[in-house]
């Protein structure tokens, strides 16, 4: 059976394997180059608190040069859940196409069946997710010593979460695909339905898993330390007769709120922020991560019920 | 061989919403016959033989298949049934060497040298994609796929649809052998009737979710007549016989009748009919009501 699921999976495992052989091909050379690029330039010695003026120079320059590619990797956050569709269709495949009729009447049963065609494409995500998240840690290193990884586009690719989201895309089609028995369209909507559920969580829940940080300091002196590599959810400065806020959530970014103090002269007396400081990336990560997986697996146990005892 | 039927219904029905796809079925068919299950398009025969290799669930009754429960020991019924489903579908990626390859690695009795030797008489290359065969040629594969598994019974639904007349031959003619080499048991639905007798023993007839009449084919045969007379009312005759159908002209008033013993009436011309005749007068004759459902009930209860 496992032989037959390989053999029926083998197409769209070899498409995801592509995809990732692609993504790699993009990645290795333009890796080893701003890596090596990173010593050159000596950045490692530029990450205390207070840069000095060459360090400043050459950050500039290492980030200005590698951006486009950063912003790129951005829309990788978009990947997980096209594998993860991608290897929900072999699944529907037989629904669609009537050959589970075929399956079910060969010796073995169709619980045993379902088992083995669900536990295939679970264990392609998980693998092929997992070369994801070692791929690109692996590649942003440099960007993360200097920025941190709080920021949405690199918090959506390191840790734990592209599993998360990887089991949820692939799940969502599955459960749609076993009540519409549609292939290409149970793939498509899982997409789109992928895509919410990342905005949804990205722009409202997140901020919301963990109890954020709030700090007030004086315009005048240094920010909180945390505050450097952290996820501005608001960042407000308060004076005589002064008040704006800033920096409102996950586009806040280290750039935006470096900025502000400059622009001010002897504007505001207090900054206020809200924020989620570097410590909270594993807490973050933890919870965000249960939560796509929790809802995957109920969404293919729907699957491996309804399939079971609503398909004849 | 095996002391159980082959195939025994009782009451059983199967209704998706509020429609009965099949109401009331309860009807044996003998291990070793070659039965045809007769009947239109949507008169449940699909349903019946979903039933009886497990696919779906009775809603009301039971099946048993060599006296299991297809559905709550699959275990014990699936390794001993060859099914070729409706269209039989095929995975059309594969070629046709890995389709057999499947077919050993999902059944424990599977018995290659059956399978090459089926597809080395068909004249197939084994390297070829299904997908690219001929729907006769698919239909063989899906034939040698059940055969291959060496089962006790044997369900085709509707194997001779949707192929050319040619391929039709050829695909009974297969089945033909494969019952005089093996007396294996056999249940295959068709809506065509012709060439059925040649090959068919047994026959049920299906029509609006009933049966509507179950029994050997020489005895449903040797059963029925046609009378032939003066214009008359069918009420004396309907006294001892049952008519499935009657038609009158100005003159003449013929009747299609399950004769219950001789047929005494002098006034009648009686004469013997065909398998195709009599089916057709059972597929045209209302199910709720009336005397087919009576003789139906009453071949059942033989």
């Amino acid at each position: 059976m496992i032989w037959v699921t390989w053999r029926q999976q083998r197409t769209e495992t070899l498409i995801a394997g592509g995809i990732l052989v692609l993504i790699a091909a993009l990645l290795l050379p333009t890796g080893i180059t701003m890596a090596h690029a990173y010593h050159h330039d000596g950045l490692a010695a530029c990450l205390g608190t207070n840069p000095s003026f060459s360090c400043h120079v050459a950050i500039g320059g290492f980030q200005s040069r590698f951006q486009p590619l950063f912003s790129l990797l951005n829309w990788f956050t978009l990947i997980p859940g096209l594998i993860g569709v991608v290897l929900a269709a072999p699944f529907v495949h037989e629904l669609e196409n009537g050959t589970y009729r075929l399956a079910w009447t060969q010796s073995i049963t169709r619980r045993r069946w379902i088992a083995i065609k669900l536990a295939v494409p679970i264990a392609a995500a998980i693998l092929i997710a997992a070369v994801l998240i070692v791929l690109t840690t692996w590649w942003r290193a440099p960007f993360v010593h200097l920025n941190g990884r709080m920021e949405t586009g690199t918090y959506d690719s390191e840790g734990t979460v592209v599993f998360g989201y990887t089991l949820f895309a692939l799940a969502l089609a599955l459960a749609i695909g076993v009540v519409w028995r549609r292939a290409v369209a149970a793939i498509t909507i899982a997409f789109v339905g992928y895509f919410i559920a990342r905005i949804f969580v990205d722009t409202w829940l997140r901020d919301r898993l963990v109890a954020p940080l709030k700090a007030t300091w004086k315009a005048s002196s240094a920010q909180p330390a945390d505050l450097a590599h952290a996820r501005v959810i608001s960042e407000l400065g308060t004076g005589p007769g002064i008040s704006f806020k800033t920096g409102s959530g996950p586009l806040g970014s280290h750039a935006a709120h470096i900025a502000i103090p400059r622009g001010l002269g002897q504007g505001p007396a207090t900054m206020h922020a809200v924020y989620q400081p570097p410590s909270h990336f594993w807490p973050l990560q933890g919870f965000e991560t249960g939560i796509f997986v929790g809802v995957a697996l109920l969404l293919i146990a729907f699957a491996a019920w309804w399939t079971h005892e609503r398909t004849a | 061989m095996n002391e159980h039927p082959a195939l025994q219904a009782a009451g059983l029905g199967k209704r998706y919403g509020s429609k009965w796809a099949l109401e009331d079925c309860t009807l044996e068919i003998p291990a070793g016959s070659v039965t045809a299950l007769v009947g239109p398009n949507g008169a449940g025969k699909t349903t019946l033989l979903q039933l009886a290799v497990g696919l779906s669930e009775p809603t009301t009754g039971t099946v048993r298949v060599l006296g299991h429960s297809p559905r709550d020991e699959a275990v014990s019924v699936l390794p001993k049934i060859g099914f070729v489903a409706q269209e039989h579908p095929l995975y059309r990626g594969f070629s046709i060497k890995e389709t057999l390859k499947l077919g050993q690695k999902l059944n424990p009795s599977w018995d290659d040298r059956v399978a090459l030797d089926r597809i080395e008489r068909l004249g197939l290359p084994l390297r070829q994609k299904v997908g690219t065969l001929s729907g006769g040629q698919q239909a063989q594969v899906a034939l040698t796929l059940a055969l291959a598994k060496r089962p006790q019974l044997l369900f085709l639904d509707e194997p001779v649809a949707s192929l050319d007349p040619l391929a039709r031959r050829e695909f009974m003619q297969s089945v033909m052998e494969v019952v005089s080499d093996t007396g294996m048991t056999v249940v295959l639905s068709s809506h065509i009737v012709a060439d059925l007798e040649r090959v068919c023993d047994h026959l049920v007839i299906l029509a609006r979710a009933h049966t509507q009449l179950v029994g050997p084919i020489d005895e449903i045969v040797a059963g029925h007549r046609l009378l032939v007379g003066p214009r008359a009312d069918s009420a004396a005759i309907a006294r001892m016989h049952d008519v499935i159908r009657e038609s009158h002209t100005e003159r003449q008033t013929t009747l299609l009748v399950r004769a219950n013993g001789h047929v005494y009436d002098s006034s009648w011309q009686v004469l013997e009919v065909d398998l195709e005749e009599i089916v057709l007068a059972y597929l045209g004759y209302g199910s709720d009501r009336g005397a087919a459902h009576a003789a139906a009930r009453e071949a059942v209860a033989r």
